[in-house]
């Protein structure tokens, strides 16, 4: 199946719209000044799921589509989110002493879910000229990924799924709360699939084999990192997403980081930026460089930082490298240390040139201790991405590693 | 004597590592930082064996070693470099190189590349 | 639609701003955003209406068939000012603070970057509309977060550790 990505690029769009119909809905109801952070299609698989979801207890409301869009939603909030939101809407309703929320508070909570997703879908049901159905309302408390509707994963162990993921923040207060939509996977890619002629179209076996192939970058990386601090690493999360351009910088979190950022120039070309936050950094360079170290990094913690880049980046990429029998140069590493939506600016400001949305890989490398964590960004150009992709032999997508020992 | 050696990369913190994996066996003769100086300061000390970096602003290393190789086929050229790219290799391997180091590497490694190269 | 719980009527005094988006405010409202890089923050006030507005534009100039006017310098401006018109503002009232349009990176500042020509296109879009400038913090290499008082027109640039009042 071949992927428009116009019409994906509208759907996006259409759940952009439908969560901020949700945040006003909860505005509205709560007095809670609320916003929409990012939304995103992300195509997972199980594992992915399970990653993405993995160990957060969740509140939620679960309700099913049929009609026009069939398929999965589920808000959820976390469990200190709900109760912030139950204390404003059912006032005197509360958790007992496990934390489960009594019968006023569960009916407050599945009330706000049937408003909020009611406000998601309508748009939707505008767009496709039918009428969107829902069911009632399933209130869950539940960890990880069993907040998703039941059945969603059965359906992802056979094939990917897409999944619309919605952030929503308050202005003033800690909450946050997202909304979850798993589209029918069949009928969706019927919604999404593109006429043979037409030239924007993106193979979808393809793009999942190249997120594979960055799944398997994100661990060489982590490896690499791995190696240089001695420090046992691993990737916690990976995942190709498709986004507004706009929406890029707003992925990394609202705090300062240190790290660098490159442009890979080739098939695929683009840009690669490795962040870490203050503490990680320092925890980072303290393991590699064995001396005493100025404030904050001196320049030889600088140095490390940045060879770290390199050495991360040439993890990454070079396995697409190989797979695709092309070379891929990149700048040297360019160290930052800014808040990370003020590093990824000018990222989305170059590629918004010629691109309304952007294939967004990010993954994070994490220690088990611990001691650092990493975040990871690829976003390669959509031209560039798509002749990579053209030229992607998926019969080769195992031969990762170079054959160094036949040339030397 | 111990062997000449130049050590040609733009990380401040690589080439440090290089220094103190190296320093007991072999002469440090410079450091360069990119493909231009390292040509320049291979005219200038001869050396028996240059450590030379890949992906470096100005001048990459591929270039610098083809140009150093052209005026003198002798020279020995490791690249320790973190670019694992086989196409890359091959382009090295063109350029006149004699051993590939992929970063990140350990002390080992690097002087049983040597070895292989300054026989 | 019912409206539930306490806090309903609360008035807001803070609007957050996100990328390639406005808010105006005619009730003296804190209007934010965070995270300016390459992309441009544009304050106008009018004090004699109080109404007050923030962009924050990502893109120099739209196409002709630019989806989201708010995502360019040139249309974003246009918009924030239209908005602050049905407000009861006057385009000869407004005055204009610019903040933003950085080079955050090497690569960025080869040939013209971003920043620079996001606020070459924000003066330009501004004396096109006969708007003074009164206050500029632009360029550089550091990101900046904003907050534009919605009462005084004061804005509120932090960067780097820094705090600088326009």
């Amino acid at each position: 199946m071949r992927v428009d990505i116009q019409s994906l690029g509208t759907y996006n769009r259409l759940a952009q719209e439908g969560a901020e119909h949700a945040a006003a809905s909860l505005t509205q109801m709560t007095g809670i000044e609320t916003y929409v952070d990012v939304t995103n299609v992300t195509l997972m698989s199980k594992q992915d799921v399970e990653d993405v979801f993995g160990g957060t207890e969740f509140v939620g409301v679960q309700i099913g589509l049929g009609g026009g869009l069939s398929g999965e939603t589920a808000l959820a909030f976390d469990q200190e989110s709900a109760a912030s939101i139950v204390d404003v809407l059912v006032p005197g309703a509360s958790a007992d002493d496990d934390g489960e929320f009594d019968e006023m508070a569960q009916s407050g909570i599945n009330e706000i879910g049937n408003i909020m997703m009611g406000g998601f879908v309508d748009g939707w049901a505008d767009y496709l000229g039918a009428s969107v159905d829902m069911t009632p309302p399933n209130y869950v408390e539940r960890a990880g990924t069993d907040v998703l509707p039941d059945g969603a994963l059965d359906r992802a162990e056979e094939e990917h799924v897409f999944v619309f993921e919605s952030q929503m923040t308050a202005v003033d207060q800690e909450i946050d709360a997202y909304i979850y939509m798993l589209p029918e996977y069949g009928a969706f890619a019927d919604m999404l699939a593109a006429s043979d002629d037409h030239d924007d179209a993106i193979p979808m076996d393809k793009l999942t084999v190249f997120d594979e192939m960055t799944r398997q970058g994100a661990q060489q990386a982590a490896g690499n990192v791995s190696s240089m601090t001695g420090i046992e690493t691993d990737v916690d999360v990976s995942r190709l997403s498709f986004v507004p351009i706009e929406d890029v910088p707003n992925t990394a979190r609202d705090e300062v980081y240190i790290g660098t950022v490159m442009e890979f120039k080739g098939t695929p070309g683009g840009y690669l930026a490795i962040l870490f936050d203050e503490p990680s950094a320092r925890t980072i360079v303290d393991a590699t460089v064995p001396m005493e170290l100025d404030e904050p990094l001196g320049e030889m913690g600088e140095s490390a930082i940045e060879e770290l880049g390199n050495i991360m980046t040439s993890g990454f990429i070079d396995g697409w490298a190989n797979v695709l029998q092309t070379s891929i140069d990149h700048t040297p590493p360019e160290l930052v240390h800014d808040m990370g939506t003020a590093i990824l600016s000018p990222i989305a400001g170059r590629l918004g040139q010629s691109q309304e949305y952007a294939f967004l890989m990010d993954s994070t490398v994490v220690t088990p201790e611990g001691e650092f964590n990493c975040e990871l960004y690829a976003i390669p150009d959509e031209r560039k991405l798509k002749e990579a992709l053209d030229s992607l032999l998926v019969e080769r997508s195992d031969q990762l590693e170079a054959d160094q020992e036949s040339l030397f | 004597m111990p062997p000449k050696v130049l050590i040609v990369d733009d990380s401040d913190f690589m080439r440090n590592l290089l220094r103190e994996i190296l320093e007991e066996n072999f002469e440090i003769v410079d450091e360069a930082e990119n493909g231009v100086e390292a040509v320049e300061l291979y005219r200038e000390h001869d050396p028996d064996l240059v450590m030379m970096d890949i992906v470096m602003p100005i001048r990459d290393g591929i270039e610098a070693t083809s140009e150093i190789t052209g005026s003198d086929p002798d020279a020995n050229v490791i690249m320790c470099t973190s670019v694992g790219q086989e196409e890359k290799m091959k382009n090295a391997v063109k350029a006149g190189a004699d051993g590939y180091i992929t970063k990140p590497f350990q002390k080992p490694n690097v002087l049983e590349a040597i070895d292989d190269v300054v026989a | 639609m019912e409206t539930y719980g306490r806090g309903t009527n609360s008035t807001r005094t803070r609007r957050r701003v996100g990328i390639a988006d406005f808010a105006v405010t005619d009730d003296g409202a804190v209007l934010t955003t965070s995270g300016l890089g390459s992309c441009l923050g544009v304050g106008l006030f009018d004090e004699s209406a109080g109404v007050a507005g923030l962009a924050h534009t990502m893109l120099p100039t739209a196409p002709d068939d630019a989806d989201n006017v708010a995502k360019f310098s040139d249309t974003g401006i246009d918009a924030v000012v239209s908005a602050m018109r049905q407000e009861g503002a006057a385009v000869d009232n407004i005055r204009a603070k610019l903040a933003g349009g950085s080079a955050m990176f090497e690569f960025d500042s080869q040939e013209e970057s971003i920043g620079k020509r996001n606020v070459a296109v924000g003066r330009t879009t501004l004396e096109r509309l006969g708007i003074p400038i009164v206050a500029a913090d632009v360029g550089g290499d550091s990101g900046r977060s904003l907050r534009f008082q919605g009462d005084t027109g004061i804005l509120v640039v932090k960067s780097a550790g820094d705090e600088r009042r326009l």
